[in-house]
């Protein structure tokens, strides 16, 4: 009995582990409701679009990690090279990346995308998602790179950097194990929640706008369906203009859960992961005390 | 009288630091050293009734915190008492002025010019007045200004003793490293008035301290109290488990007396480090001397198996010189040969990275918390040293020659957070020794050890010059490096 207060109590206290939890079971929840109410094509159709949206998303984190990582080492050695004009090419295409708002540039790139995949560039249905993660990433790692560089320059600061060095400690090593790896990867994790939530959130708006019709030479239909792509269809557009009813006929609430779940289920899938992620991204940093 | 107080500090089920027959003598004078980071200020503040109880779990006499806090002894000695905390910045309030700070609850009103003349050593009020009307930010008084005003307010506490309370009133005034931040003439003058209050009615005081060498000045200038001194040294039993034990006095003043070892190895005395007495940085100009008077001017010097020491006031560039031979400060004008490189102000830094740091010159930092990587394990901290890869066993060897016992595979895997101050900065020595470069600088190595661990490492680094290292010390410890060091390697610095 003590055992199981105790693990109530740390759960409670642990409110990233807490909201992990509360999503896991608010999806399991709605996937077993939806299997009861929902017809099995739009149930596989919600599937498809929540495991390509997270899939995606997934791998933007992933690559964000890796491409942040990288552009910091690169920054950070050529900024105490002699020879400025590498530094400053390198923060050049940085600050051009930074000037544009993310969601022009992530729509930009899916437009790219869906051309590309309209011409059959992509020859098997994984390849575009790759593409997908990675072009969302350009725009993106600007905010990862940010946090990298300003906690090297914090341990820079630090005795602690030159007190390794006048060892003999290799810059390489210090930069990467001690100040990134060791002291630094719970923030980098953080960060990293926080893109996943990010990346959801730019990929249902961008598939939401280019779905509703951006371009006629742009066929969405090219692209992997995700939640963006299927709150815009018009059978979800029709759910979400139900729940407007329930105000002039308030009886109607409970059609909402039956006869107008793949709208319903798909905003929710959207508005409670985000929450989720913000909530566990806050609990992290709470318990890490970051 | 004497008082025992058996005292548990723990956080989430963890034993921070647990202590049976903590003693309090009454009207005498206890001095506690002891390692840093063992735990003599938690206690002191435990029994004070100062540490935070949130997130502690602090049982004493077997009695809650809160009860502790409010017993009789405890509400006595908070209202005539003065606890004088370890860094002084943390003692003062930026947003009052310091007049303002002196006078300040139950300090109010009582008259402080005459304590402040003393500890400034002067004889108007004038230059102590202009001090105590600034704002300790962002003025920022010296470290050394901000220590004596603390002791000035307990000095006000011992005279409101001392003219107002009964004979037997109890008493408790700590003081936490009170002359860390001055240097040996303030330190002595702290002393004398401590001890002629002490002398005009006894009462309750406890120095924690690390400085070793004011036994040397209570056996030298205060020999008629000795009796009512108490020396005590805490030592790790386990765990967060500590024990008190007599610490005998007589043993570090005949170990002062015992010449080291100066006959060093077989090798080529080469100069390892010579460096032009003239050097400037930040726009300030230094020199080198080799006799106290400052009269004649002298190269910084240092051959294999030399030890040299360089002395100078606080504040006056010793860590500054050791940088700019480290290459970390790029200094305005300087000239050096060290081992065999010439460098110069015109260097780049790419030349000590490649051909000194680790090779040719080390460097102990001042303050191992600082210096060391406290989230990286023992192990970790020596993983990317120049020269050869050091595997469990080897490394487990280099450490037995500072750490007690067997050193175990625990202990490598062991984050350098959880070492106590006293091995942190053992493992910041070692880390600087392993690769063996030919010159060591080591600045402050004695920073938080216990008298144990001051002779390891000394014989330790004594082994070294051995071998034909070259050492350069810096330190404000100069009893002990006087001792240390012979007279024509002790350089001046102004």
């Amino acid at each position: 009995m003590k055992t199981d207060t105790n693990f109530f109590s740390r759960l409670y206290n642990s409110k990233d582990q807490l909201w992990t939890l509360i999503w896991i079971t608010g999806i399991l929840s709605l996937g077993i409701w939806d299997m009861v109410f929902l017809n099995k094509p739009a149930f596989n159709k919600v599937i498809t679009g929540f495991f390509n949206t997270f899939t995606i998303a997934f791998i933007v984190a992933v690559f964000t990690l890796f491409l942040g990582w990288m552009i910091t080492i690169a920054l950070n050695f050529t900024e105490r090279m002699k020879n400025r004009v590498p530094f400053l090419m390198l923060m050049f295409f940085l600050n051009i990346i930074r000037s544009v708002p993310q969601i022009v540039g992530v729509l930009i790139a899916y437009v790219i995308i869906a051309q590309a995949a309209t011409r059959g560039t992509f020859k098997s249905g994984f390849t575009i998602f790759p593409a997908m993660g990675i072009a969302m990433s350009l725009f993106i790692v600007i905010e990862l790179v940010d946090l990298m560089r300003e906690r090297i320059d914090h341990f820079k600061k630090l005795d602690f950097y030159n007190a390794m060095r006048v060892c003999g400690i290799s810059e390489s090593r210090i930069i990467n194990f001690h100040i990134l790896w060791k002291n630094s990867r719970l923030h980098i994790f953080n960060k990293l929640i926080s893109i996943f939530g990010s990346a959801v959130f730019l990929q249902c708006s961008v598939d939401f706008i280019i779905s509703v019709g951006l371009s006629s030479d742009v066929n969405s239909v090219m692209l992997p369906s995700t939640l963006g792509s299927l709150l815009a269809k018009i059978d979800s557009k029709q759910d979400i203009l139900a729940i407007g009813s329930i105000f002039t006929n308030p009886s109607y609430i409970t059609n909402l859960f039956t006869l107008h779940l793949q709208g319903i289920t798909v905003a929710f899938l959207i508005v409670f992961s985000l929450y989720c992620v913000y909530a566990i991204s806050n609990g992290f940093a709470e318990r890490h005390r970051l | 009288m004497e008082r025992r107080y058996s005292i548990s500090v723990s956080s989430s089920g963890r034993k921070l630091v647990s202590v049976s027959q903590y003693p309090v003598y009454q009207n005498e004078i206890t001095f506690l050293f002891g390692e840093s980071g063992i735990g003599k200020s938690v206690l002191s503040k435990a029994l004070y009734g100062l540490l935070d109880p949130d997130g502690l779990d602090i049982i004493i006499n077997n009695k809650t915190y809160g009860h502790h806090c409010n017993d009789e002894w405890t509400k006595s000695i908070r209202a005539n008492s003065f606890f004088v905390f370890q860094e002084p910045s943390s003692h003062l309030n930026p947003l009052l002025t310091i007049r303002e700070q002196l006078n300040e609850g139950s300090l109010e009103g009582a008259d402080d010019s005459e304590i402040l003349r003393y500890l400034w050593q002067t004889s108007g009020d004038e230059s102590v007045r202009k001090l105590i009307d600034l704002y300790p930010k962002p003025y920022r008084p010296s470290g050394g200004e901000k220590q004596r005003i603390l002791l000035a307010m307990a000095f006000k506490r011992i005279n409101a003793l001392i003219n107002n309370a009964p004979v037997n009133e109890p008493s408790y005034f700590v003081f936490d490293e009170p002359t860390g931040s001055l240097d040996n003439r303030y330190r002595n003058l702290f002393l004398s008035l401590l001890f002629a209050k002490f002398a005009a009615r006894p009462f309750t005081i406890q120095i924690i301290t690390h400085d070793y060498s004011i036994i040397s000045e209570i056996y030298r200038s205060h020999q008629r109290l000795v009796n009512r001194v108490h020396f005590k040294e805490l030592t790790r039993v386990k765990g967060g488990t500590v024990a008190v034990n007599d610490f005998t006095p007589e043993d570090y003043l005949k170990w002062l007396e015992t010449p080291y070892n100066q006959n060093k190895g077989m090798f080529k005395k080469n100069v390892v480090l010579s460096l032009d007495p003239h050097f400037s940085i930040f726009g300030k100009k230094h020199t080198v001397y080799d006799d106290k008077q400052h009269t004649q001017v002298a190269p910084l010097v240092i051959k294999r198996g030399d030890i040299a020491y360089v002395k100078a006031p606080s504040g006056v560039g010793k860590t500054t010189l050791a940088k700019i031979i480290m290459g970390i400060y790029k200094a305005d004008s300087f000239s050096m040969n060290l081992s065999g490189i010439k460098l110069n102000e015109k260097s780049s830094q790419n030349i000590w990275a490649r051909k000194i740091w680790g090779t040719r010159a080390g460097m102990v930092f001042q303050h191992a918390d600082e210096s060391l990587n406290l989230q990286a394990t023992v192990k970790e901290t020596f993983d990317g040293l120049p020269g050869k890869k050091l595997n469990n066993v080897l490394l487990k060897n280099k450490l037995s020659e500072l750490f007690d016992g067997t050193v175990t595979d625990d202990f490598l895997r062991k984050k350098v957070a959880y070492l106590s101050g006293g091995q942190k900065q053992r493992l910041n020595i070692l880390r600087t020794l392993v690769p063996a470069p030919h010159l060591i600088i080591l600045d402050e190595p004695l920073n938080g050890l216990d008298f144990k661990s001051v002779r390891k490492v000394l014989d330790l680094l004594e082994e070294k010059c051995a071998t034909g290292s070259a050492l350069l010390m810096i330190s404000h410890n100069e009893e002990i490096f006087e001792h240390f060091v012979t007279e024509e390697c002790i350089y001046y610095l102004s």
